[in-house]
């Protein structure tokens, strides 16, 4: 199977190219295509910056990076990476229905493919079917990230980016919507990249988790996590095997901080 | 600890007391302290200049209603559009913000003058003094509220291949309106103010004209009506914008 992202030697940071502050350094990652990838890292390891430069939001200061055999620019202009952030970023302003269309009211000129609205099915998909009127801050935390999530996948991206989209929730809602998110990717089969900042989040979800250190950001830990689960990327919460994996992630992590 | 709030009957009923028992005080406690009605006429007084001269005060109040409307129209407008201007070049609002805002640190009583001696005597001159005062704090407020995006707000964007046309009427725009219906809101008493004060230096007609007349004539009872109409005016004004808001806002 091609791979979803292949970055080489890549440096990422703020500022001028002469004065930059690192954030990732000469980081090496292949990523296969379809697969859901965990990362894991303390504060400032440029886990979320990493994401930033999949999605074309930041330009590296070195190396490379090809995301779907393509620059990141060409995979967003063709809409096939969605993005959820932390906070849901919901515009308060827009109902429900409407801030899950958004991505049909914008951008649109700049398309270059043409995107269905499907935005009842997905509403329907994601618990919401009642919910298409409301505003936003009539709806509960876990309910805005859903509809956060139904917005990314409006346009039926191959790549979804997920920066800590659950971190703010209470733990059954998060548990929940882990699950839910597990099931959309059984089907979609999108490749998704999935920040988080929890050890038991990173491991129930990934097929894979890599773990970044800070000062500057590099790759400390890759783990596979298929030989801890199931088929299909299942496994239990309170599976003793997947608990000596979280033990395994953890000390790196520690190391890592 | 914070107070249980008000049951809704106390809630009308308060301010509604609270009026009355200054109405009362100032009709029968001044005059028994000897007040004179050539300083403080009693509300029964006022009343009566509404029923006597209802033609006089209405006819004053229309030029000062048009001054006042058109200043805050003209004056909110400019504000909004060059606030447009400045959020979407830096480098003319690096170089003419700051003298914008030493515009603003002028009295507006020290420049009506020169305003007056560009447009003459006719309404002109007062729809500009209104529409100075409203323009700056509408512009300060809209700057703020067109930047108030958050950066994942404009990170979404980006994500979508937004354009700049579509990231300022989709996002900028409407996380700008509370601000601008906050300035908005001052505007509409600012705006009477400002035509009132247009009318003191150089007017014969217009409820500033008729406060003057009415101070060198020592009517004073007339000099209250005319106040009650100037603030009735903003009050209206005030309203107005918060119903307009209510339909703007929904969230």
């Amino acid at each position: 199977m091609a791979n979803a992202i292949e970055a080489r030697k890549l440096d990422v940071g703020y500022g001028s190219r002469r004065q930059a502050v690192k954030v990732l350094s000469g980081l090496d990652l292949t990523v296969q295509a379809g697969s859901f990838l965990s990362i894991l890292g303390p504060s400032g390891c440029g886990k979320s910056t990493l994401l930033r430069v999949v999605a074309d939001l930041l330009e590296p200061l070195g190396g490379t990076i090809s995301v779907l055999g393509e620059t990141p620019h060409a995979v967003r202009s063709r809409r096939d990476v969605g993005f959820v952030f932390q906070d849901s970023t919901l515009l308060p302003w827009r109902t429900v229905r409407d801030n899950v269309r958004l991505p049909l009211d914008v951008g649109q000129g700049r398309l270059t493919r043409t995107i269905d609205d499907r935005t009842d099915q997905l509403l329907a998909l994601m618990g919401l079917a009642g919910f298409g009127e409301r505003l936003p801050h009539q709806l509960s935390g876990g309910q805005r990230q859903r509809v956060a999530i139904a917005r990314a996948l409006l346009g039926q991206p191959q790549l979804l980016l997920m920066d800590e989209p659950f971190g703010a929730l209470d733990e059954i809602t998060r548990d929940r919507l882990n699950d839910e998110l597990l099931a959309l990717w059984r089907r979609s089969r999108a490749t998704i990249l999935f920040v988080t900042h929890s050890i038991a989040e990173a491991a129930y979800l990934g097929e894979r988790v890599i773990v970044l250190a800070a000062n500057p950001g590099r790759l400390v830990k890759d783990m596979d996590m298929r030989p801890f689960k199931q088929e299909a990327n299942r496994c239990s919460r309170e599976d003793p095997a997947i608990i000596s994996a979280m033990a395994e992630l953890r000390s790196a992590l520690e190391q890592a901080s | 600890m914070r107070q249980a709030p008000l049951l809704p009957a106390l809630a009308i009923a308060l301010p509604v007391f609270g009026a009355a028992s200054i109405l009362l005080a100032w009709q029968f406690l001044l005059p028994w302290l000897g007040v004179p009605a050539y300083i403080v006429p009693t509300p029964t007084a006022i009343f009566g200049v509404f029923e006597k001269n209802l033609a006089l005060l209405f006819g004053n109040l229309r030029p000062t209603l048009v001054e006042a409307l058109a200043g805050f129209v003209i004056g909110n407008l400019a504000g909004v559009l060059l606030a447009v201007l400045f959020v979407h070049s830096r480098m003319l609002q690096a170089a003419y913000f700051p003298i914008v805002l030493f515009f603003n640190t002028i009295p507006v009583l020290a420049l009506s003058p020169i305003i007056i001696l560009i447009f003459g005597l006719g309404m002109t001159p007062k729809i500009v003094i209104a529409a100075v005062i409203c323009f700056f704090p509408t512009l300060v407020n809209m700057i703020r509220g067109l930047d108030s995006a958050s950066d994942s707000e404009h990170e979404l964007f980006r994500v979508l291949s937004a354009t700049r046309w579509e990231i300022f009427w989709s996002l900028r725009l409407p996380r700008a309106l509370p601000m601008l219906f906050s300035s908005l809101r001052i505007a509409s008493a600012t705006a009477v103010i400002g035509a009132i004060v247009g009318e003191w230096i150089g007017s014969d007609k217009g409820l500033g004209a008729l406060i003057i007349q009415a101070t060198f004539n020592y009517q004073s009872d007339r000099l209250y009506a005319a106040i009650v109409l100037s603030s009735s005016l903003s009050i209206v004004l005030f309203c107005a914008v918060v119903l307009l808001e209510r339909r703007a806002i929904r969230y």
